[in-house]
Parts: C-alpha cells; structure tokens; sequence
C-alpha cells in the first residue's frame, strides 16, 4: 500500500512520480447548512498527492479551497468522501497534517523558542524529554535565522519574522503533510519574495509534502509543483498544471510569470463560464 | 514611544487638584459650615500626621491591605476555578452567569450582616466578605475572556496537536489572560469596597475601624482623611500595580492600538 519507500531515485521529477501517495482524497465533498438552506461549498473532489509535492490549490475567493484544507486538516468534516493520509482515514486536527494559518497565529504567551517548542511537547520521542525539545527548536530557528530572537516575545518580531517563527513551529513536530492557508499574505512583496524562496529551500531540504492555497496565479506558479484550478462557488477541479521549473524559483522569473499568465488566464476564463455578464 | 496622554497632561492634572484644594480651603474659610463638621485640607493633613505619630495609621493601612492580599488572592482563586468551566460549557454558563451577575448589583457592605451572623466579630468574617464581594468580578470576566478567545489560538492549538486536557491550562487560560486581568482588577476594587466596609463595623484595626472611630469621636478631619487614603492606595494599586500588568499583557497580546 502506501508505506514509505526506500528508494531514492536521480532526479526530482522522477522522483514525485515514483513517490507513494501521501495524501489522497475520494469524492470528498462539503455542504454547509445555513439558516436552514444547505449550500454546497465543493462539489466531489478527487486528489491524490504524493509524497515531497508541492500542490497549490488555485482559484477565485469562495472557491471552497480554503475549505478543502480544513477538511484535510481536520477542523471540518467532509459531507460525503473519505480523506486518507497514508491509508488511514483523516478524522480530527493533529500535528500530522499540521496547518499553517493566514495570520501566524504564534501564542503571544510564549516566547519564541517556546512556541516552536511548542507542538513537540505532545509527540511520543519528545514527550518526556525537554532537552531535545529545546535542541530541535533551535536547530529550526537557526535554519530561519531567527536564532538570536530566541528568547524575544512574540510582539518584539516583525511580521516577516512572526512568519518564519510561525514556519518554524509547524515545522517542528515533522508533520507529514503541511497545509499552508494563503502563505504570508499580510506582508509586503520584498519579504514575501524571501519567504517563498525559504520555504522552497525548506522543501528541497526536507521533501516535505506541502498544499497551501492561493488566489495569486504568480504565488501558485512560484511555488508549486502541481497547481489545482478550482472554479467558483460550488468548488470543484477544473484542471491541474504541473510547473516544470527547477527550484528554487524566483516569484520575478520570467519563466515563472509564464505560468502565472497561464494559471491566471484559466482562472478568467472559469469566471467568464460561472459568471456571465460580470466583467473580467 | 508616545507619550500617554496622561503623562502629557500631569502638569494640567496637577493644577487641577491644586485649584481643588483652594476651592476646599477658600469654602473652608468662608465658614458657612462649622469647622467641625467641615475642616480645612490642612486640618486634614494634620490629624493623619497625628495618627501616623500615634502609632495608629501604618498598622492599620497594614492591616486592611493584608486582609486584601490574602482575601482577594481566595477569591481570585474561586472565581478562576468558576469562571473557567463557565467559559467552556454554554449550559454552565447560562446557568451561573445570572447567577453572578445578579449577586453583583449587591453592594459590598450587603455581605456584611450575614458575616456578623456567621462569623461574629472575627476576622474571617470580612475575608467573607472581601471574598463574597470579588469573586462574582473575577469569575464573569474570566468566562467572557474564554468565550472571547481568538479562534485562530484554538485551532493553532489543535493542529499542532495539543490533547484535550492540556487545552484548559496550556492554551485556554493564557489566551483568555488580558480579559481575565480586566476582572481581576474591577474584583480587587469591589472588594476593596467589601473591606473597608466589613471593617467600619467589625474590627479593631484598619482603615474601615478608623473611619468608625473617627465618627465616634465626632472628629470630621479624621474621617475625611482616611477617607482621603483609602481614596489614594484604592488608586495607587488599581492604577499601578494591577493597571500596569494589564498594559504588559495588552501589549504582548497585541492587543494595544499604538504598537
């Protein structure tokens, strides 16, 4: 079944194909009831992910892509279809599917060290042991240069830095999957440009399994290996894009913009198809 | 950092109490109410430097903030250990939260009959009601804290896997905390109220016990100048002590506008 492989294969494209499924979903779908009326948030989906890929799930606001990764996350559960990591059914939040938030969502209570500390606290290798713990988190705040800021609180950081602490902190119980709800939106582009390029670092370093969400095409293109195009309300798959571009990319790349203009052009004509009359 | 607004007005502050003070000598001078019904600032100042040499003022200031850190730190502790069940289970809520908030419109000096009949004149009697006076504040304000909880904390705290029963104290009660402190701090004024008022009847010490006393002796300067402390160390730890953790936590919290 889905057990980890040994194998290492040459190169990076060879081996996101040969790697097992990570995460899959089966005709997951989600209806929210509302004031008595049911509205239905995503139609059935179907997605298999593998392991070390990155997916961005792409489309208009109210897409129900948010949504799909608070089903994976656990928070929610889908109306109907079954989610699976690793073969086993996906029922409540846990640091195996950790989720990254919009804001970063760090306890103002605890330091910064502490907070990346954190989520080990609860993992069986590191229940009992407060060294180690404390050894890891600094192993994962020197790789974010936040070394020194260790023992700062929280409100002392700045808003790249409350990100990289907050990238730390998920990274820090080694989830299986990390599920990233629109990377660093509240920050401005130079920072945000920094970021992408240490969270691919992060990714060619670890091969961790990421889906995040976005609404900007050039985000999407920057950071994913698999872009999912939703269409509007209700959400459903409209179709995938692979982006074939060595990593790490640059958000300002010609060749990232490309894809961007690609992604973006679907994005439109998906609108023109579910909104007729609006303009583009 | 910006000064607050308070600190750049001290001098206007200052003059204020100044012209208060002039107002309350000039209408003193006037003499339209006998002097021994209404004394003059200096009179004031003059009795409270009598009872300091007479060995009666320190003990008693002692006394009554004694009785309020031992008092308040119970009840403090009550009206935690209430106030977070309430905050997590809406049925609990619904049910104490009247409940408190009824017992709440009781003035503080409403506790101090039943204490005399429960406890008699000692001392326990207004811990009774310091306590009885407080933990209503404390208990209401650390439910509204919980309900009021960032929702992102909880699911932060649920996805890196945080177990139910770690939630209470490693997440719900901190992220409660700057609401909490809210409450502590109006608990510690009510019930301020609940000790001196518990001490104008049944006590031998304290600042409460020198009002009565002052009242005994149909000495009006007395009276006016405990009246006048109590005013000043009700202030002083409201404002700097439990004012001065509330803005700390505030600003951790990312909760102060001006960051």
């Amino acid at each position: 079944m889905t057990q980890n492989s040994a194998s290492v294969p040459a190169t990076a494209e060879s081996a996101v194909a040969a790697a097992p499924v990570k995460l899959r979903l089966a005709n997951v779908a989600k209806t929210f009831e509302n004031a008595g009326q049911n509205v239905e948030a995503l139609k059935p989906i179907n997605l298999e992910i593998r392991e070390g890929e990155y997916v961005v799930l792409f489309g208009p606001s109210g897409c129900g892509k948010s949504t799909l990764l608070n089903l994976v996350a656990g928070f929610e559960e889908p109306t109907s279809g079954e989610i699976t990591l690793e073969g086993r059914r996906v029922t409540r939040p846990g640091h195996d599917r950790l989720m990254m938030f919009q804001e970063h969502a760090l306890f103002p209570w605890l330091k910064v060290i502490d907070n990346v500390v954190y989520g080990l606290g609860w993992r069986p290798g590191y229940r009992f042991r407060p060294r180690l713990r404390r050894q890891k988190a600094r192993e994962l705040l020197k790789l974010m240069h936040l070394e020194e800021f260790a023992r700062s609180p929280i409100h002392e950081l700045s808003g790249g830095m409350k990100q990289r602490a907050a990238l730390a902190r998920a990274l820090a119980p080694d989830p299986k999957v990390l599920l990233i709800d629109e990377p660093f939106p509240a920050l401005d582009a130079l920072v945000r440009a920094r970021l992408y390029g240490e969270l691919q670092d992060i990714l060619v370093r670890t091969r961790k399994t990421i889906v995040s969400v976005t609404h900007d095409p050039r985000e999407a293109a920057c950071l994913g290996d698999r872009v999912i195009v939703f269409t509007g309300r209700p959400g459903s798959i409209k179709t995938e894009i692979k982006v074939d571009l060595p990593r790490p990319r640059d958000i300002n790349d010609p060749q990232v913009a490309g894809y961007a203009g690609k992604i973006a052009a679907l994005l439109e004509e998906g609108q023109r198809e579910t909104i007729p009359g609006e303009k583009v | 950092m910006k000064p607050s607004p308070e600190k750049k007005f001290r001098f206007y502050v200052f003059g204020f109490y100044l012209l208060l003070f002039v107002i309350w000598q000039a209408l003193f001078s006037l003499r339209i109410i006998p002097d021994y019904l209404f004394p003059s600032p200096l009179q004031v100042g003059w009795r409270l430097w009598e009872l300091g040499n007479d060995g009666m003022l320190w003990p008693s200031i002692k006394a009554t903030l004694v009785r309020m850190a031992i008092g308040f730190s119970i009840a403090a502790g009550i009206g935690l250990v209430i106030g977070m069940p309430m905050g997590m289970s809406r049925v609990v809520n619904s049910c104490l939260k009247s409940l408190f908030l009824g017992l709440q419109t009781l003035p503080s000096a409403a506790w101090v009959p039943i204490s005399l009949l429960i406890f008699g004149l000692s001392d326990s009697g207004i811990y009774f009601v310091v306590i009885m006076s407080s933990v209503a504040a404390v208990a209401i304000a650390t439910s509204d804290g919980i309900l009021h909880i960032p929702p992102i904390y909880l699911r932060a705290a649920r996805t890196l896997g945080t177990p139910g029963y770690a939630m209470p104290f490693r997440v719900i009660l901190p992220a409660a905390l700057p609401r909490v402190v809210t409450g502590v701090k109006l608990g510690w004024t009510l019930g301020w109220h609940g000790a001196v008022s518990a001490e104008l009847i049944k006590s031998s010490i304290g600042l409460g016990y020198l009002l009565y006393w002052g009242r005994e002796l149909n000495d009006a300067a007395q009276v006016l100048g405990i009246m006048v402390l109590t005013i000043l160390f009700g202030l002083l730890l409201d404002r700097f002590l439990f004012g001065q953790i509330e803005h700390r936590i505030r600003r951790r919290w990312g909760l102060l506008t001006s960051a």
